[in-house]
């Protein structure tokens, strides 16, 4: 298959961010006139691979080449140069310019130094006819829904006429006729001879329009074949599979008949029309892509954001809570994912940090106690293995320290149902086993965990059930005998087992 | 991509006008409100629409109208500027200063315009390349630039030509003439790419610099305009009083943000047009007139005045709302 040299190539390219390895020893060719499909969890490194390629980022070691030849210097000027067009996913669209100028920006057609309306017009008139965009080029970008603007994105890809076409999940705000203009366009510029990368977390696309795949797993290539012959089972297997060791404590059933929390068709966010039940004693396991809506899902429990239900019960009593404080009376406690913006307040002392849920509860205007303040922080910090002094401002502790920081202050007010998101982003292996240690502690303690986690094998080893969500909606509930990473992964990615969970 | 034969553009230009027609569509309640003042205006002082009565209100207007661009150009780009005032007055005591004396009309006009790209462009260098929050930049550049304007000119003094007193702030509409050509201008640099990028830069900068936009330059050339239209506002206010003062540009700092946030200026970047804020500044203006004919006391006005700008910035956000 090595006949033409690849327009693009990276050849065994590392990264690593701040000590921590992203991208190990990875390469990838992209041919004329093929559509390369590039796969993988999250955080497995594709948009390091995409910025490496596209010139925002420079490899630790391995080289970018083009045509064949090394470059050594790979900004994202030389690249556009290159012919290498992204369409990343987050827009690089401006609300308040017309389609045409969105789309001409940053290489507008020039005449006299002006920019020359007239030809930019037609140049991009051609770019929208090609994506199936017919709304009239003056229209103001902020006027288009989330679709239509993904689709003004790529017409700006195509604008500048690429050799190679890298998008980023392209489809996941199209409509299914968008999609299909998108197939058919890719179909065509295919056979122009462009190079096109394809990354996609939808398998069935990936299956009918790409013609070789490359998976990473863990920054490391797994695969990097034709896909004749593959199918999207052996796909997931690729992507997932990882050697525990002993991480995750021992599992065993701590789950009571009583029920902690049951919600009916809760909308909240991007959520909709959900349907949950959790037990007292089990944790709970939400599962599935990033950016699905799970977040809301919490957020709506926890009364932080408006949610809507047709029936909602928290230990016997109905109704969801209405704000923040409501959530936290009635036995609720919230630990988010971003704890630097939102879990804690870095510049304040730990011991505040752990009080402040406490404080909440205490008459506003009463003198606060020092000595009882502090001796209830030692408490929590022993229990939790909370190092370094108690004084000191929160930045000062590491990442995982801080996590236990944000889990614990929610401890004196005994919360009976725990709603953590993605408890164990960007923390030490070490800390890691702590935290999984407390979760099942908690469920043990009679406690009501839910897990949302964007790491596959947390759900697998500590949940009772794990739901998995895909746009906003509930796909699949595993229960304990059926949990295992292929089968949370193909549900979220939408392969195949499908709502087999009762 | 080879159908770009497919319906090629009506004319010659049409989607650069059809692109301008859409540009209306969010100022359209402000040109009504506009409006209305004006009628007001003209039915309670009926000379506004005899030449010399237009002029004057011109004259009043004018720089306002400046300060107003000079302020909506840098909440574009996501700034904002504290130091109109001081460069108003900069501007005022230089051209009060040279003009009469050695440089003559034209060395001291080009002596206020140079001061004014240069002080924008370095305050735009600190800003964009030190990447400092340029609302504390620009509160210290304030203070050195009022003291600067102190020590060319201690107090108020100085002189200008009568005849270009008369020229500018007598009985003709040429300050109304210098306003429409200041438009047509920023009219054409919003037309070169650069300009055209104001917008992307200001709004989503990442995005505008993976598109290859010059986004530094951008914001630098539009600290530097800006800071042109303070000096060269504060010229017409020394031709307006005959001479200098250096404390005379204090009030167009704050009515600038007036003017432009009364206009639609986002406070975010890349929200809002120039000829919001030209109307949001005649509307400023109206509105001071209209007050002072109707016999509203000074504290009444100012009172009137805050409740309106409120008015204005919080009407969208319920309409935004309710949608």
């Amino acid at each position: 298959m090595a006949s033409p040299a690849p327009i693009l190539a990276a050849r065994g390219v590392s990264k690593a961010f701040f000590g921590n390895p992203v991208l190990r020893d990875v390469s990838i060719a992209l041919m004329p006139g093929r559509v390369h499909a590039l796969l993988g969890e999250n955080g497995a490194g594709k948009s390091t691979l995409i910025n490496l390629l596209s010139g925002a980022l420079r490899p630790d070691s391995g080289a970018i080449e083009i045509d064949g030849k090394a470059v050594s210097r790979h900004s994202p000027a030389d690249a556009r140069r290159a012919g290498i067009a992204v369409v990343q996913q987050e827009l690089s669209l401006t609300a308040s310019l017309s389609i045409a100028e969105n789309i001409g920006l940053g290489a507008y057609p020039r005449r006299f130094g002006l920019v020359d309306y007239p030809a930019l017009a037609a140049r991009a008139k051609a770019a929208c006819d090609l994506v199936g965009l017919n709304e009239p080029l003056s229209t103001p970008v902020g006027e288009l829904s989330l679709g239509r603007r993904q689709m003004v994105e790529i017409a700006k890809a195509l604008y500048r006429k690429p050799r190679v076409l890298i998008l980023d999940e392209p489809t996941s705000s199209l409509s299914s006729t968008e999609t299909r203009i998108l197939t058919a366009l890719l179909e065509k510029l295919r056979g122009e001879g462009i190079a096109i990368l394809y990354i996609s977390h939808r398998l069935d696309e990936v299956m009918q329009l790409c013609q070789h795949v490359t998976v990473l797993k863990d920054g490391a290539c797994t695969a990097d074949r034709a896909l004749e012959g593959v199918n999207a089972a052996g796909l997931v297997r690729l992507m997932v599979g990882r050697d525990p060791g002993d991480l995750f404590p021992r599992w065993d059933s701590t789950r009571m008949d009583r029920t902690a929390v049951a919600v009916r068709k809760l909308s909240a966010g991007l959520m909709r029309d959900v349907d949950l039940d959790v037990r007292a004693g089990e944790v709970v396991g939400i599962g599935g892509l990033v950016g699905q809506g799970q977040e809301d899902l919490l957020l709506g429990l926890y009364g932080a954001i408006p949610a809507k239900v047709a029936s909602a019960t928290i230990h016997g009593v109905s109704g969801l809570p209405g704000n923040v404080p409501e959530a936290n009376e009635r036995g609720l406690a919230y630990v988010p994912a971003d704890r630097k913006r939102e879990g804690l307040h870095l510049i304040h002392p730990i011991v505040t940090n752990l009080m402040l849920p406490s404080f909440a509860r205490m008459p506003a205007l009463k003198l606060r106690s020092r000595a009882k303040e502090r001796e209830t922080a030692m408490g929590l910090a022993l229990q939790f293995a909370i190092k370094g002094d108690l004084g000191r401002a929160a930045q000062a502790l590491s990442g995982g320290n801080q996590q236990k920081v944000a889990l614990a202050k929610w401890m004196p007010l005994n919360p009976s149902v725990l709603l953590l998101n993605d408890p164990t982003r960007g923390v030490d292996v070490e800390t890691k086993r702590e935290i999984y240690a407390m979760l099942r502690g908690f469920a043990a303690a009679g406690k009501a965990v839910v897990l949302l986690s964007s790491d596959t094998p947390e759900l697998v080893h500590l949940c009772d059930r794990v739901a998995v969500v895909r746009d906003g909606r509930i796909v699949t509930l595993l229960e304990r005998g059926e949990l295992s990473e292929e089968a949370i992964v193909a549900a979220a990615m939408g392969a195949e087992r499908e709502r087999q969970a009762a | 991509m080879s159908n770009t034969t497919l319906s090629p553009p009506a004319r010659s230009g049409s989607l650069y006008w059809a692109i301008q027609a859409k540009r209306n569509i969010g100022v359209r309640g402000l040109f009504l409100v506009v409006l209305g003042f004006m009628v007001a205006y003209g039915f309670l002082f009926h000379g506004l629409f005899t030449g010399s009565g237009f002029a004057k209100f011109t004259q009043s207007w004018f720089p306002l109208a400046l300060v107003a661009m000079a302020q909506a150009i840098l909440m574009l780009t996501g700034g904002i500027s504290l130091a109109i005032g001081a460069l108003v007055s900069l501007g005022a005591v230089l051209a009060a200063t040279t003009i009469t004396g050695p440089l003559g009309v034209a060395g001291g006009t080009a002596l206020v315009c140079l001061a004014g790209l240069g002080i924008g462009a370095v305050t735009g260098i600190i800003v964009v390349r030190l990447r400092l929050p340029a609302i504390v930049v620009t509160l210290a550049g304030s203070f050195i630039i009022a003291g600067a304007a102190l020590l060319v000119l201690p107090r108020p003094g100085g002189a200008m030509p009568p005849w270009l007193s008369d020229l500018l702030a007598g009985n003709t509409p040429a300050a109304f003439g210098v306003l429409v050509v200041v438009v047509l201008l920023w009219k054409l640099y919003l037309a070169t790419p650069l300009g055209l990028s104001l917008y992307a830069a200001g709004e989503n900068p990442v995005g505008a610099y993976r598109s290859g936009v010059p986004v530094d330059a951008a914001r630098i050339a539009a600290y530097a305009i800006s800071g042109l239209l303070c000096t060269g506002a504060g010229l017409f206010v020394a031709a307006q009083t005959g001479s200098g003062d250096p404390i005379i540009g204090n009030s167009f700092t704050l009515n600038s943000i007036a003017a432009a946030v009364l206009g639609g200026i986002g406070f975010l970047g890349g929200q809002g047009t120039m000829r919001g804020a030209l109307a949001g500044s005649l509307l400023l203006s109206l509105m001071i007139s209209v007050m002072f004919f109707l016999g509203f006391t000074p504290v009444a006005q100012y009172v009137a005045q805050g409740l309106i700008i409120i008015g204005a910035v919080a009407i969208p956000q319920f309409r935004m709302r309710a949608r």
